[in-house]
């Protein structure tokens, strides 16, 4: 029961902390006004109305009770503004404003008083853990009741999936803030504790997409390499049966066309054999960073759960294509497509599980200095 | 009845190279006001530290208040306040008073009741709503007191109470810890100012470079150096064993570890001798000449700072 009235006393502590600052005022004001920026996307039955009716857009596709219409409204929320507005901006302000909760509360005469309480060191600093994280949860929470009122107006959509941006969001911070906290604890500085967190931040953020971006184009040079063997294949069938028909002309025509199918099939294997030990390193390393990106991804791909489109067919014009426009997509569109399917074939757990243990791991470091250092 | 605090042997050494505490034992009896007293750096707030769990000790044995050193429940009825402490700026006198009071585990029922006394104890009811960022360093300093008394502790840690507050303000806090004392509180105080002490202090100990150089009661400290000194007007008689001192047209003798039995005679020579007296005063030695006694035993200049500056002390 003390130890219960000692954990509210920190967590109120760490909530009043936060609403004095400045940056809390600022970043709840900004999501107010993407909010309201988001609330004036409407659509009717020629098409989008931007600002409140301020400026409207004709549409054959996207206009009012179209599945276009749905799939659009939450991309914009789960691709745009959670993703770059949440995930990003918000979660830069939302750093610049929690780093100095650790280093503040070890400020000579600040810790003493409160190390010096009858409740452990261990709950003490977990409790400041998620105090830190109450600053984005909140903050989250206040932007998608906002977001989720906005989608049921628009679009007649009640998804609560859209609730699920809190945890994602608070989650993702988490893997951030970790680390955060651990350099906080080591040096007691603010300034050092974010920019190590936006270093390593940016880390994961290139590591991530240097694999991805390795992967792709090893898709794209076996999807080469595969297509330029068929047609080497195809090639010599002709060639073998102008032989075997004795029409000699037609049989040199196809040996004649072989060669850069071939070649092509040459090349595309050698820069697959040169990427792919770079693509297992990259994907190796991946493996131990917390997965920043998929975390945020995992709500876009809650809110197209049930739908018939995507967002990604929609950006890529395929959402608007009919069966007898469909053309073979290029090595390099299909090495994307493949790509969006192997991510969206990752598991759930498999991406929140191993970032919660790099967490963890942080975590469990930043806490041994913390129980054995002299304040 | 236990000591309130009994520690032996504690030792502290920091990243393996400065050692701030040497093996220092001492017992502080309840009831009483203890003095820790020492240069800067001698380890006087290292050692504090160490019975609030803030520092590890590297090696300790002993209780306080009858657990083990390091026993958290026990906090809950101790009484801290740490050298230049620092509360939320943006907190109210009440916020900070709760929080902190919460974190000893004090019901909200009890807080509201005894945040309202205490900040009538330390003269800072009126200002209850305000903020302590705005507050003074004597200001801050009586918030301080009355967090740390706020969970009516048994023993009181205080470690530089003064610290920034006015002349009067030193003496409420003066009457204040007596009227503590009274009441059965043990208090340790950790303080330079040593003449702020010399009246209220009942038992102390002088650390000097991470060692306890003196300890005892001041009676027990200050017995074999008393003295009476007697003081009078004119040429008086001959002094050949005894040590006097000229002080203008005044004589005083002084007689080193004498009983009030020993004065009469030599009060009756200078009577004899035509002279008037002036004064007959019993002199105890003051805490700072006590203090500077402890330096000169552990071999240590007053002026000379600590070996761990810059650290915990």
């Amino acid at each position: 029961m003390n130890t219960g009235i000692a954990i509210l006393a920190i967590l109120r502590e760490s909530w009043l902390t936060l609403r004095a600052e400045k940056l809390f005022k600022l970043v709840l004001g900004l999501n107010m006004l993407v909010i309201v920026a988001y609330l004036s996307v409407g659509f009717d039955d020629t098409g989008v109305s931007l600002f409140f009716g301020l400026t409207h857009v004709d549409s054959e596709y996207i206009r009012s009770g179209t599945p276009f219409a749905r799939t659009l409204y939450l991309g914009i929320y789960s691709a745009f503004i959670v993703n770059l507005w949440l995930a990003w901006a918000a979660s830069i302000l939302a750093l610049i404003s929690t780093s100095s909760i650790f280093p503040s509360f070890l400020k000579e005469g600040a810790v003493e008083l409160v190390m010096s309480r009858p409740t452990g060191r261990t709950t003490i600093f977990f409790v400041k853990y998620i105090g830190g994280l109450l600053f984005v949860a909140v903050q989250v929470g206040i932007f998608t009741l906002g977001a989720f009122i906005a989608a049921g107006w628009r679009v007649d959509v009640w998804d609560p999936a859209i609730f699920l941006a809190i945890p994602l969001v608070t989650l993702f911070y988490s893997y951030l803030f970790c680390v955060n906290v651990l350099v906080g604890v080591i040096t007691r500085s603010t300034l050092t504790a974010l920019l190590a967190t936006l270093l390593f931040w940016f880390s994961t953020f290139s590591i991530h997409n240097t694999d991805k971006i390795l992967t792709e184009n090893v898709i794209r040079f076996q999807t080469s390499a595969t297509r330029a063997e068929k047609r080497v294949a195809e090639l010599e069938a002709e060639r073998d049966a102008a032989t075997a028909a004795g029409q000699t002309k037609e049989a040199e025509d196809a040996s004649h066309w072989l060669q850069g199918p071939q070649q092509k099939a040459e090349q595309a294997q050698a820069a697959v054999d040169q990427l792919l030990p770079w693509e297992t390193v990259m994907g190796l390393i991946q493996a131990i960073m917390p997965e920043t990106d998929r975390t945020i991804g995992l709500l876009h791909r809650m809110l197209e759960r049930d739908a018939d489109l995507s967002m990604q067919d929609l950006m890529s014009g395929r959402a608007f294509e009919k069966d007898e426009d469909h053309v073979v997509p290029d090595e390099m569109e299909a090495a994307q497509i493949e790509m969006v399917d192997r991510e969206n074939e990752v598991p759930g757990w498999w991406i929140i599980s191993k970032s919660v243990v790099f967490e963890f791991i942080i975590l469990g470091i930043a806490l041994w200095i913390f129980r054995r250092r002299d304040f | 009845m236990p000591a309130a605090i009994d520690i032996q042997d504690v030792e502290k050494t920091f990243r393996k190279k400065v050692r701030a505490l040497r093996g220092v034992s001492m017992q502080v009896d309840p009831g009483q006001i203890f003095c820790l007293l020492g240069p800067n750096g001698a380890g006087k707030s290292t050692l504090v530290k160490i019975l609030m769990s803030v520092i590890h000790a590297s090696r300790i044995s002993g209780t306080m208040l009858g657990m083990p050193i390091g026993h958290k429940e026990t906090l809950r009825r101790v009484g801290y306040l740490p050298e230049h402490h620092r509360f939320p700026a943006f907190m109210t006198a009440e916020q900070a008073l709760h929080f902190y009071g919460s974190l000893s585990g004090m019901r909200r029922a009890n807080r509201l009741k005894r945040i309202q006394a205490m900040l009538e104890l330390v003269g800072m009811a009126a200002w209850r709503k305000h903020r302590v960022g705005t507050f003074s360093k004597g200001m801050q300093q009586r918030i301080g007191l009355a967090q740390a008394l706020l969970h009516d502790p048994e023993l009181l840690l205080l470690d530089e109470p003064t610290d920034g507050v006015d002349p009067v303000g030193r003496r409420e806090i003066r009457d204040l810890l007596i009227h503590l004392r009274n009441d059965g509180h043990t208090i340790l105080i950790n303080s330079h100012i040593l003449s702020e002490l010399e009246t209220i202090c009942d038992q102390l100990a002088v650390v000097v470079k991470g060692r306890v150089a003196l300890e005892g009661t001041i009676d027990e400290l200050t017995s074999d150096r008393r003295r009476w000194i007697v003081a009078y007007e004119g040429s008086g008689p001959e002094w050949t064993d005894e040590e006097t001192r000229q002080d203008g047209r005044n004589t005083q003798v002084i007689l080193p570890g004498a009983s009030a039995n020993d004065v009469q005679p030599v009060i009756d020579r200078i009577r004899g001798a035509g002279c008037s007296i002036i004064d007959v005063s019993e002199v105890r030695e003051s805490l700072e000449d006590l203090f500077m006694r402890a330096l000169e035993l552990a071999g240590e200049d007053a002026a000379t700072p600590g070996a761990n500056k810059g650290r915990p002390t």
